[in-house]
Formats: C-alpha cells, sequence, structure tokens
C-alpha cells in the first residue's frame, strides 16, 4: 500500500521514513554479518564462562556470526602465550587485553590498529567517558575499549569476622593496624592473607605507594622519572614494614606458598585469615564459586587512609579488546565492540559482578560491593596496576625482590631490594 | 640380492690383500651402501626429512636466536655473543646452575637407589607382587602436571595439606609452608619428581635381573649361596647395565625438568627452585626474551650432549 505524504504530515513522515530506512538499513547491516569471528582469550573459570554468555548472546543477536575462542591457557601472566600464538601464525579478529604495556607492544608490532573509525562510526563517545577513552589511547589513537574495570585498592573480608571480633571496616591506617590484635583475639590465625606465591603481593605495596606518593609518584616511577631508591618508593616499603610488624600476615614462608586463590579459601572457607586486597574478579568467585551473598557475607573497605595527603587514590584495572590488523572479519568485529557498550552485554558483565564503564549499563544491577567499587573508583584520582605498567624483566625482579622483603621486613633489607630493582631497572628500559 | 652377496663376500675374502697392498682398509667398504640399494633412499628420505624438520631446524634456528636481542614483538636485533656474555653474568642464571645441579643430582641418585632397591626386592617377591610392580611403574606415566596437582594437595602449606594433616595426627594443628620456604621448597620438589622417577629404574634393574641366565642362580643356590649374596655377588653387579641406562635416562629427565617446577613452584620462592629449564621458560614465554632464552637453551643443549657423550660412546662401543 502506497501513501501519499501531504505537505502537513510530510517532515514527520520524512523522519518516520528516515528512521525506518535506517532501521532497516541497520537491520540489513545486521543480517549481513556473517561468517567467523575469532576472539583470543585467555581467561578461564567463571571469567570463561561469562564469556561463552557473552557471545552466545552476540550470536543470538547474529546468527550467520560463529564466534569461536582461541584460548590461551596460562598460569599468572597470559602475555606469554598470547605472543606465542601471534607469532605462531594464529588469525584472530579481537584480543582480549589488560595490560597497557602490552597493548603499546601490539600496537608498535603492527598486530593490533587503531579504532577511531569505529569509535567515531560506532558513536562511542556517547557511551565512554573521555577518560575510559585516554585509557585506551597511545600517541593520541585509540587501540583497546575498555569493558570493564575493577577498584584494586579495596580490601576483602567476610563479614562475620569483623563482626565476631567486634570492629568496624577500618577507615584509618592506625585503626586497620590495631585491627589485627582484634582478630587475633577473636580466634583467626593471620589477620591479613598476602600471596606471595606469583604477583598477588606486590598489590598492598602499589596501593601504599599511592597513599604515600600519589598518582604523581606511582606514575613516574613506572615510567622510571624517579628511581627505585627514591625516598617516596621507601617510605611506601616502610608503611609495608609496619604492617607486618604490627603482625599482620603471619610466616613468610605461609605467604611464599600461597596464590591469591589459595588464600581466598583461607579468607572465605578456611575462616583462617580476615583481609585479602585483590581484584574485583574476586566477586566472581565469592558469588559465583563460593556461593556467598555480595554485601551480607562478604564486603570490601577502602584502603585505609594514611593521612599523608594522597588518601583520595585508588589503583584501578581495566580489560579492554583490541581490533588486529589481520582479522578475517572486522565488520563482525566492530559489531562485538559496540555489542559490548549494550545494555545486554553490561548486564551479563553485572550479573558476574563486573562494573562496565558504558552509559548503556544500568549501575542498579550491579551488587552492593561493586556499587561500593564503583563509587571509590569514581571519587578517587586513579593510577593503573604498577605492575602492568612496568617492562617485562623488569616486573618479575619487582615481583621477586618483594618476596625477599617478606622474608626479612628490615630497613637494611629495604634498601636492598630498592636497590635490586633499581639496578634491573637501569637495563630495562 | 644374491649379486651383492656375493660381492660382499669377495670383499671380505680381498680386504686382507687389498690392505696389505694398496694400505686401504676396504673392511668399510664391504658394509652394505646406500648407493647398492637405491630403494633404501626411499625408506630414509621421509626420517631424514622429519628429522631435519624436527630437530635441525629448530636446533640451527635456536642457535640463530641466540645471536639476537629479542624483547617482546619488537624486531630482534644482532647482537653476537651478547647474550652468552650477559647470561653468565646474571645472578640468576648463575643462581640456575647450582639449584639445577642439585636438583638433577638429587632426583637422579634417589630415583635410582630407590628404583634398583626395589628391583632387586621385587626379584625375590612372590609373582603376587605384580600390582605392586605396576603401581611403581605407573607413577613414571603420569603427567607431571597431574602429578604436580597432586603434589600440591600433599605440600599444600594449611592444615588441608595431606602431608600435614598426617602430622597432625601426632602435632595437633600443625601446618608448615613446604613449598614457600627457601629451605624446604627444592627438596619438597625433589620429592615430587623422584616419585614419578622411581618406576624406570625399577624396571630397567628388574629387567637386567630377569636376564640374568636361571642356571647361574640356581648354581650359586646349589653352592649354598644365600640369598644375601646371591643378591650382592650376582644379582646387582649383574643389573649394572640396567642401573647405567636409569641413570643416564633419569639424569637428563632432571636436567630438563620443567613440569612440576612450573606447577608446584613457579621457580619461587625467590626463584629458590628455578633451573636452567625454568628459567629458559621464563625468559623465553613470560619475558618473551626469545633470543636470551635461546642462548639459555643453546647452555642446557651443550649440558645434555656432555652428560650424553659417555653413554652414546659406550652403547656405540658395545655396538662394534
Amino acid at each position: 500500500m502506497i501513501h501519499s505524504i501531504s505537505s502537513r504530515q510530510g517532515p514527520r513522515s520524512l523522519i518516520a521514513a528516515l528512521g525506518l530506512t535506517t532501521a532497516l538499513t541497520g537491520a540489513a547491516f545486521a543480517q549481513d554479518l556473517s561468517g567467523d569471528l575469532v576472539i583470543l582469550n585467555w581467561q578461564g573459570g567463571v571469567d570463561g564462562e561469562m564469556w561463552d554468555e557473552l557471545e552466545a548472546a552476540f550470536m543470538e543477536q547474529h546468527p550467520d556470526v560463529t564466534i569461536s575462542e582461541l584460548e590461551i591457557i596460562a598460569q599468572g601472566d597470559a602475555r606469554g602465550g598470547i605472543r606465542s600464538a601471534l607469532l605462531g601464525g594464529e588469525v584472530v579478529d579481537l584480543i582480549i587485553n589488560t595490560w597497557p604495556a602490552f597493548r603499546e607492544e601490539l600496537a608498535v608490532s603492527g598486530i593490533i590498529r587503531p579504532m577511531d573509525e569505529e569509535w567515531e562510526a560506532n558513536g562511542w563517545d556517547d557511551m565512554l567517558g573521555q577518560s575510559w577513552k585516554d585509557l585506551g589511547m597511545i600517541d593520541g589513537e585509540v587501540y583497546g575499549l575498555t569493558y570493564t574495570y575493577g577498584d584494586r585498592s579495596a580490601i576483602w573480608y567476610d563479614t562475620e569476622h569483623l563482626e565476631k571480633a567486634g570492629i568496624e571496616p577500618p577507615e584509618t591506617w592506625e585503626e586497620f593496624l590495631a585491627s589485627f590484635d582484634a582478630l587475633s583475639e577473636a580466634g583467626y590465625a593471620v589477620p591479613v592473607g598476602i600471596p606471595g606465591k606469583y604477583w598477588a603481593h606486590a598489590e598492598w605495596f602499589e596501593s601504599l605507594l599511592l597513599r604515600t606518593g600519589g598518582v604523581e609518584a606511582a606514575a613516574q616511577l613506572a615510567a622510571h622519572e624517579i628511581p627505585w631508591t627514591d625516598p617516596v618508593v621507601r617510605e611506601a616499603m616502610m608503611k609495608f614494614k609496619e604492617m607486618i610488624d604490627a603482625g599482620c600476615c603471619g610466616d613468610a614462608s605461609q605467604m611464599l606458598a600461597n596464590d591469591w586463590d589459595g588464600v581466598a579459601d583461607q579468607v572465605f572457607q578456611a575462616d583462617a585469615m580476615n583481609y585479602l586486597l585483590i581484584g574485583m574478579w574476586m566477586n566472581a568467585r565469592a558469588k559465583n564459586e563460593y556461593g556467598l551473598t555480595e554485601g551480607e557475607d562478604y564486603s570490601i573497605f577502602q584502603f585505609p587512609a594514611l593521612g599523608m595527603g594522597h588518601d583520595n587514590t585508588s589503583t584501578v584495572d581495566a580489560k579492554e579488546l583490541n581490533i588486529t590488523t589481520n582479522g578475517e572479519n572486522p565488520e563482525a568485529a566492530q559489531a562485538f565492540l559496540d555489542f559490548m557498550l549494550t545494555e545486554e552485554a553490561t548486564t551479563i558483565l553485572a550479573e558476574y559482578g563486573y562494573a562496565s564503564p558504558s552509559t548503556a549499563a544500568d549501575t542498579s544491577l550491579l551488587g552492593p560491593v561493586q556499587q561500593q567499587a564503583t563509587a571509590a573508583v569514581s571519587e578517587s584520582e586513579v593510577q593503573f596496576v604498577l605492575g602492568d605498567l612496568l617492562p617485562g624483566d623488569l616486573v618479575d625482579e619487582y615481583r621477586v625482590q618483594l618476596q625477599r622483603f617478606l622474608q626479612d621486613p628490615s630497613e637494611e633489607n629495604i634498601d636492598q631490594v630498592l636497590a635490586a630493582i633499581e639496578a634491573k631497572a637501569a637495563s630495562a628500559y | 640380492m644374491g649379486q651383492s652377496a656375493a660381492k660382499y663376500a669377495a670383499g671380505a675374502a680381498l680386504s686382507g690383500r687389498d690392505r696389505g697392498e694398496r694400505g686401504i682398509d676396504l673392511a668399510a667398504h664391504s658394509r652394505p651402501r646406500l648407493r647398492d640399494a637405491p630403494a633404501a633412499w626411499l625408506l630414509i628420505i621421509p626420517v631424514l626429512l622429519l628429522f631435519s624438520v624436527s630437530v635441525v631446524y629448530p636446533l640451527f634456528e635456536t642457535l640463530r636466536l641466540s645471536l639476537f636481542d629479542i624483547r617482546g614483538l619488537a624486531p630482534p636485533e644482532y647482537v653476537g655473543f651478547g647474550n652468552y656474555v650477559q647470561l653468565f653474568a646474571d645472578p640468576a642464571f648463575r643462581n640456575t646452575i647450582s639449584t639445577t645441579l642439585i636438583f638433577t643430582l638429587a632426583t637422579t641418585a634417589i630415583s635410582v637407589v630407590i628404583g634398583w632397591t626395589l628391583a632387586m626386592l621385587c626379584s625375590f617377591a612372590p609373582r603376587q607382587t605384580l600390582p605392586f610392580r605396576l603401581m611403581v611403574f605407573a607413577a613414571f606415566g603420569v603427567s607431571e602436571t597431574v602429578s604436580g596437582f597432586m603434589w600440591i594437595g600433599i605440600l599444600r602449606p594449611d592444615e588441608a595439606g595431606l602431608l600435614n594433616s598426617v602430622i597432625g595426627i601426632f602435632s595437633p594443628g600443625f601446618s608448615y609452608a613446604w613449598l614457600g620456604d627457601e629451605t624446604t621448597a627444592l627438596g619438597a620438589l625433589i620429592v615430587a619428581a623422584t616419585w614419578s622417577a622411581v618406576g624406570l629404574p625399577m624396571l630397567l634393574c628388574f629387567a637386567s635381573v630377569q636376564a640374568i641366565p636361571r642356571s647361574v642362580l640356581e648354581a650359586a643356590y646349589m653352592d649354598g649361596a644365600k640369598p644375601v649374596s646371591i643378591m650382592r655377588h650376582i644379582m646387582m653387579p649383574l643389573s649394572l647395565p640396567g642401573v647405567r641406562v636409569a641413570i643416564f635416562i633419569n639424569l637428563l629427565g632432571a636436567l630438563r625438568a620443567f613440569d612440576i617446577i612450573y606447577i608446584l613452584t613457579g621457580g619461587g620462592p625467590v626463584r629458590a627452585t628455578e633451573t636452567i629449564g625454568y628459567f629458559m621458560y621464563r625468559e623465553s614465554m613470560t619475558q618473551f626474551k626469545l633470543g636470551y632464552g635461546a642462548a639459555a637453551t643453546v647452555v642446557l643443549l651443550i649440558a645434555v650432549l656432555v652428560i650424553s657423550i659417555p653413554a652414546i660412546a659406550q652403547r656405540t662401543a658395545g655396538a662394534k
């Protein structure tokens, strides 16, 4: 049926027609998407399940697209496996990445490409704030689209432990140190679980560095514009020592025998430890693996205030997607990036306990812990995780030297530890 | 075929005369030669191709890579022997040499001694002990990764760890971080690696004992030799070829150990359990310094060759 357009109804009909055309074009565009979309994924466990769900939701929208994953099995740092796969000739469309230093390495070697055109064409400026765009940039070009972020200065605890000890979540350093005795008296073996086997013990140092030197000092250290022997770094280590001297963490060998998941078991299952400083993926583990109720059985408090002028700082991490230069399905890759910012995708993320930076995300879906973390990040001056900003061979030495510090937190050893990291840093940049 | 055989026979008959007249050893020429049997190439070429692709090429590629400075995905930069110079100046690498020696020698010595002892005991044991022998040998077939996870369960630092809970029967509340303490981590790793390495020496030594002619053992028994004497003077000396092979194989296995270290300790704490194999992985795969890692690989290769030469030489001599 054909309707003539009268002059009065003209503009409205024209707009409607344009809208219809756009919708049809969009639909046609959606229909046009087909083929395989390959995502390089190194995340397993609950995160892996979340990715399965995200991919299934995308494929439901685009039935002609089949997503397959190139899975990298890794313990600890997955970058080695990713590099091997890419150098080995694996062709993928998208890479899940969490290391800014690695993004730069991928960009310099021509494996990933800028996505400024996609950014503009899809209007992602409306979906992501400028700070998120900046986070994914290298030399003024966007290479990474952040799909989730986390507060890495959040300390996790079992609510029952603090209730039993008769204490509130500590807000100041003094309250924090004093809580160790209260928790010990309540019958808990070790107040602070420090997972020192691989890398997670560095989390404490990184938040302490922010609270003693601020984001400027942390950024300068990451770029090696100040040496590791700088007084501000030493000050952070001295605070770490203060914590150990106050009886936070038990025996060093216990710390060095455990990774973060083992310590999480000690806190939330064995009731042997009380505090754990770790990223927001702990939320997914607590909910999905321990079956705990967010905000009731467990919660977080922000790293205690040191009163040194930098208490409004937090260390954060983020995960992003990068588009490869040789991917065989750039259209589907672009559509998937766009999908990751939609309400549907952000809802899946929220169900798994992850916050999305997208404006389409319904923050009310986030659990109380995640909302607390999101608020802390938005109210803080933030700095990306130091370990993820350091060159590969330096980060290894940095973590090993921090293990040495845990074994012997004396002032003399602190100087030796910092000198050793600085010696490595001198050749790493 | 008959013609060739005749030719070899004639060659053998003439060889003494020819050697005398021309001073040339024709014995070598009397062996079958490939040009005499061109069809043999059809069988050899696939093997040569496979060997070239899977052994020779990677070997030369590793040697080539070891001469370059490669960081991450950045383009390689030729540095000659710079990686080797840097390697031996690196305290972390020097540390791996001593750790590798301790780990390799201890794992080999313990596993061979236990394997040999078990073989001796099994030789006297009745047939019904077959399941026991199978169980000991089965550990050799368990993947190192699976074995690693099993040992994590045994050595975990809390009271739920199997070892801690067993000790806890006698000392309630006992917990010790076997893998987190520098003084015990390497020992714990050696125990774990030895567990899976005992089966092969046991099998080889047992096979050597089984190869001893029954008449020899019966004669000794008839002469009034006691079981201990039979073991000491007959079975042990005659099982030595098995022991030698076991030492050689276990030595090479321990020298190249990686999986169990990766699973159990990740080279820690504070690099206390980092062997050359793990160092090589860390530099190549975690830090992606492929040239530097390749240099460590070449050093490991040389160590393996040095250990292999006596065994290969002995085998070759035996063949002659």
